[in-house]
């Protein structure tokens, strides 16, 4: 086994312009409250909110390529959003082992996402399984 | 713990895990047995027993099982 309980992992993204079109060119959620700047500030936003799904990309991303092993698979993740993800936002990815599994190869881990104002926009779990 | 008490903490593991209210598991039951449990929700079931009972299996121990009454006897085993 690779990882022990405690490993810690720490990503920078940016959720930029392309990721946010593209998500809406493939996902084709249009919401008003992802497109539309007025409807999101009258319902109390101060901009237009980001889909919070595009945060399990960044999250698919981090597991797919930046673990030090490519041997992976995604056995279950939840999120939980706690804040909304403006455009072009720079956000903070830690995650860090809380359990190993070494019967199933299995591996989990608690994560969150937070803001520049140190803000936790989302949150949660994932356990992923090493592939022999 | 009685054997009986683990069987039906792991039936309720089992329907949490497998999503599957109607699920009843015996010492006989096998994998065969139970349409929602495949290798992803095998690996599931594993850890949630792991976790719910704070014990850990070996590898070994889980390829031997051939039913739930052998998975029972490997937590009595670790003292459960």
């Amino acid at each position: 086994m690779i990882f022990k309980v405690g490993d810690k992992f720490e990503e920078v993204f940016v959720l930029k312009k392309e990721t946010y079109q593209g998500f809406i060119e493939v996902f084709k959620d249009k919401n008003p409250l992802h497109t539309n700047r007025q409807f999101a500030i009258d319902k109390g936003f101060k901009e237009m909110v980001m889909h919070g799904n595009i945060l399990n990309g960044f999250l698919s991303y981090f597991i797919g390529e930046k673990l030090p092993t490519k041997d992976v698979i995604i056995h279950s993740q939840e999120i939980q959003f706690k804040n909304a993800v403006y455009l072009n936002d720079e956000l903070v990815f830690y995650t860090e082992i809380i359990g190993i599994y070494d019967s199933v190869n299995a591996v989990e881990f608690k994560y969150n996402f937070k803001n520049k104002e140190a803000k936790i926009v989302a949150k949660g779990k994932f356990q992923i399984g090493l592939l022999e | 713990m009685e054997r009986s008490e683990i069987l039906m903490q792991i039936n309720e593991i089992f329907i949490d895990t497998l999503d599957n209210d109607e699920i009843v598991i015996e010492e006989t039951t096998q994998a065969t047995d139970v349409d929602e449990w495949d290798s992803l929700s095998h690996i599931m079931l594993v850890v949630a027993i792991e976790k719910h009972f704070k014990i850990r299996f070996t590898s070994k121990e889980i390829q031997s099982w051939k039913n739930v009454g052998e998975m029972l006897n490997c937590i009595q085993e670790k003292g459960i």
